[in-house]
């Protein structure tokens, strides 16, 4: 028996189902209320969350379900910050609205809080996991009409979501995932490195008791990147090992990951294609025999709202099954929910 | 039909897509529904183009588009109708908005034209204007859609480049004179394989081509790729410039960039007009850089203006051309 834990954890929001679709849109219409609306959307997270725990994950979450993109909950709640103009994703067909900051952001009611009470209770024995955008991220994919550097801004993102990050916290989410997928962006630098880890950390020492992750995705980080952000006080680092492939194997061959687990993206979230067992084994045993950590997330390479519903759902029974075979198969200790 | 003189120095022209006007989206509903046909749809959407090709006069633009009123997302109008696909499950775009990402089941090939008749229909109301021939590049068609079936990313491309192939003929043999080929999807992923993977398919796309050979990419880091794609078989690379805060010119210039440029001096993401001395400072900008001579810059937005409303891309076009004009009278 290996001294290495695994457990499977979906990165993020899921699709929505047609039920939902045509909900939002009956809303925005007119002709569903509030009331039915937040029926629909509270029916089918119950889904999405039962999809996961039913896999043992310890941690899921609740799909983001009413979220129409990652920065949108936030550019709508807080002040001096709105949704405008659309723009590509990365490199997804799917478009995202600008945020335009036009003064320093300020808090209204909090974002992440309530729904975790919603749904906490819910996803037991698992707990809730939130995730945010992270600052860097935020502020190089907005609008900066403020007067201040695009550092202060950062810095004020960053105070708000670790604010959102300790009620949720306190509401019962019991994992923090601070989504930095910019990092991966060729044009990322040793400096948005630095300030990512040193605001990722100022949010993660917010979060109490509950596990934090910083997470990497759409493709590889430069090492300079990866090196600057091992500097984060995070329990994991999430690399996607999929569309990055051999690039962030590499890293982890030469940097390792010292001082954290490790946040392996494998199950593809990008394609509808069945991931083959051995391809996704044979990621995992790379990695691992690169850095050697001790405490292993099998995860999507990314959110799984790029896909068509049915098959977010087969993704998450995938990387499920594929955890618990991984786990057997290295002898590893396998992380269940509700105990181990 | 009268003919028309593109100016010798700084032509205008579009990227391709314009605002949905007229009975477009409706034909787009009916004709997804069911309630009518292919040929029905076309004949419905031909309002939409006239009307967009009436703004494009209005605002002088030299080379025109249809302005893709029929499609309603750029890689599944043409996955609808090649062989090879089927109709995907429903993926999200923005906001609530949903597309049926195609996916790839079959092998890819050609069935019969699927813009021509959209673009000759342009022609015929273009007042003698020259109407580009605009294809989403096989590329982009890959890295947008799912596969099924091929596993082979090579594969898959160069069977998509053989049936854009197979329409682009169809249009040179009715007399297209300029021909497109989007490729938003490539600076997304600005690495050296993925750029010579484009160049075998634009390859087979543009061999032996007599008609002005343009293809058009946007956003992203394009400066790390630039060497890579200057060997590409095209007379011309359309770019998004403003955007990007025309970061790409000292690139042009290291690498010696001698083909022509479509050179992108409209934001089309910000519904900010800008002002003809903005357009015009840009151009300038241009020609000051000496990279090529004004006979071989186009003058168009970054790209598609499809997300702006009718009124901003009609002013903005008729900015955009004013510049030009000033900017023959110096340069």
């Amino acid at each position: 028996m290996s001294d290495v834990k695994i457990e499977g954890q979906v990165l993020g929001g899921y699709p929505r189902s047609r039920i939902v679709r045509r909900a939002l849109r009956q809303y925005e219409s007119g002709s569903y209320s509030l009331l039915d609306r937040e029926r629909v959307l509270h029916s089918s997270a119950l889904t999405v969350i039962g999809v996961q725990v039913g896999q043992g994950f310890p941690y899921v979450v609740d799909g983001m379900l009413d979220w129409h993109d990652i920065f949108r909950p936030y550019a709508e709640a807080w002040r001096n910050v709105t949704p405008t103009g659309l723009l590509r994703y990365f490199d997804n067909n799917f478009f995202y609205r600008i945020p335009l900051f036009t003064g320093e952001p300020e808090p209204t009611d909090p974002v992440l809080a309530p729904r975790v009470r919603s749904y906490a209770p819910i996803a037991e024995p698992s707990k809730l996991k939130v995730v945010i955008p992270g600052p860097v991220t935020f502020t190089l994919m907005s609008s900066n009409r403020t007067g201040v550097s695009d550092e202060e801004l950062a810095e004020a993102i960053a105070r708000l979501l670790a604010e959102e990050v300790s009620l949720a916290v306190e509401a019962g989410a019991g994992f923090v995932q601070i989504d930095e997928p910019i990092l991966s962006d060729p044009k990322a630098s040793k400096d948005h490195a630095a300030l990512a880890a040193e605001l990722s950390s100022m949010i993660a020492s917010r979060a109490g008791g509950a596990k934090t992750m910083l997470s990497i995705y759409f493709y590889s980080p430069k090492p300079e990147v990866y090196e600057g952000v091992l500097e984060t006080k995070v329990d994991y680092i999430m690399l996607d090992l999929v569309d990055a492939g051999g690039a962030a194997l590499r890293l982890l061959e030469r940097k390792g990951c010292p001082g954290h687990g490790v946040g392996l993206g494998v199950v593809n979230a990008r394609n509808v294609y069945s991931d083959e067992y051995e391809a996704v084994k044979g990621l995992v045993e790379a990695a691992m025999k690169a850095c050697q950590p001790e405490e292993v997330l099998l995860t999507t390479s990314t959110w799984l709202d790029l896909i068509p519903y049915k098959y977010s759902l087969r993704k998450t029974r995938l990387l499920g099954y594929y955890t618990h075979r991984i786990a057997g198969e290295m002898g590893a200790l396998l992380a269940l929910a509700g105990g181990e | 039909m009268p003919g028309y003189e593109v100016p010798r120095k700084f032509p205008t022209t579009v990227v391709g897509s314009y605002p949905k006007i007229g009975p477009a989206d409706k034909a787009i509903k009916m004709r997804r529904s069911g309630e009518i046909g292919e040929e029905e749809f076309h004949r419905i959407a031909r309002e939409s183009i006239r009307m967009v090709v009436e703004d494009y006069l209005w605002a002088g633009v030299d080379i025109l588009s249809d302005g893709e009123q029929t499609r309603e997302d750029m890689v599944v109008y043409f996955a609808e109708r090649m062989d090879g696909y089927r109709e995907g499950d429903w993926v999200r775009v923005f906001d609530n908005v949903y597309f049926r990402k195609p996916v790839v089941v079959g092998r890819i090939g050609w069935r019969q034209p699927m813009i021509l008749e959209d673009w000759e229909y342009a022609r015929s109301v273009a007042q003698g204007r020259p109407v580009k021939l605009i294809l989403t590049g096989p590329y982009t068609m890959l890295e947008w859609s799912f596969d099924l079936h091929y596993g082979d990313r090579r594969e898959l491309i160069l069977d998509l480049a053989r049936a854009l192939r197979r329409e682009i003929d169809a249009a040179l043999a009715r007399g297209a004179e300029y021909v497109q080929v989007d490729e938003p999807a490539l600076s997304t992923r600005p690495f050296r394989e993925e750029a010579e993977l484009l160049k075998e398919a634009l390859d087979i796309v543009f061999r032996g081509v007599g008609a002005k050979r343009i293809v058009h990419i946007c956003y992203g880091e394009l400066e790390r790729i630039l060497p890579y794609i200057l060997e590409y078989p095209v007379d011309q690379f359309d770019l998004e410039m403003k955007n990007s805060g025309f970061r790409l010119l000292p690139h042009l210039k290291e690498y010696g960039y001698d083909k022509e440029i479509g050179y992108g001096v409209i934001d089309v993401h910000s519904f900010q007009v800008e002002s003809v001395e903005e357009v015009k400072e840009a151009i300038d900008r241009l020609m000051k850089a000496d990279i090529v001579g004004p006979e071989k810059v186009y003058i168009d937005p970054d790209c598609g203006l499809k997300r702006l409303p009718r009124e901003i891309a009609r002013e903005k076009l008729r900015n955009m051309v004013e510049a030009a004009r000033l900017a023959r009278e110096e340069w």
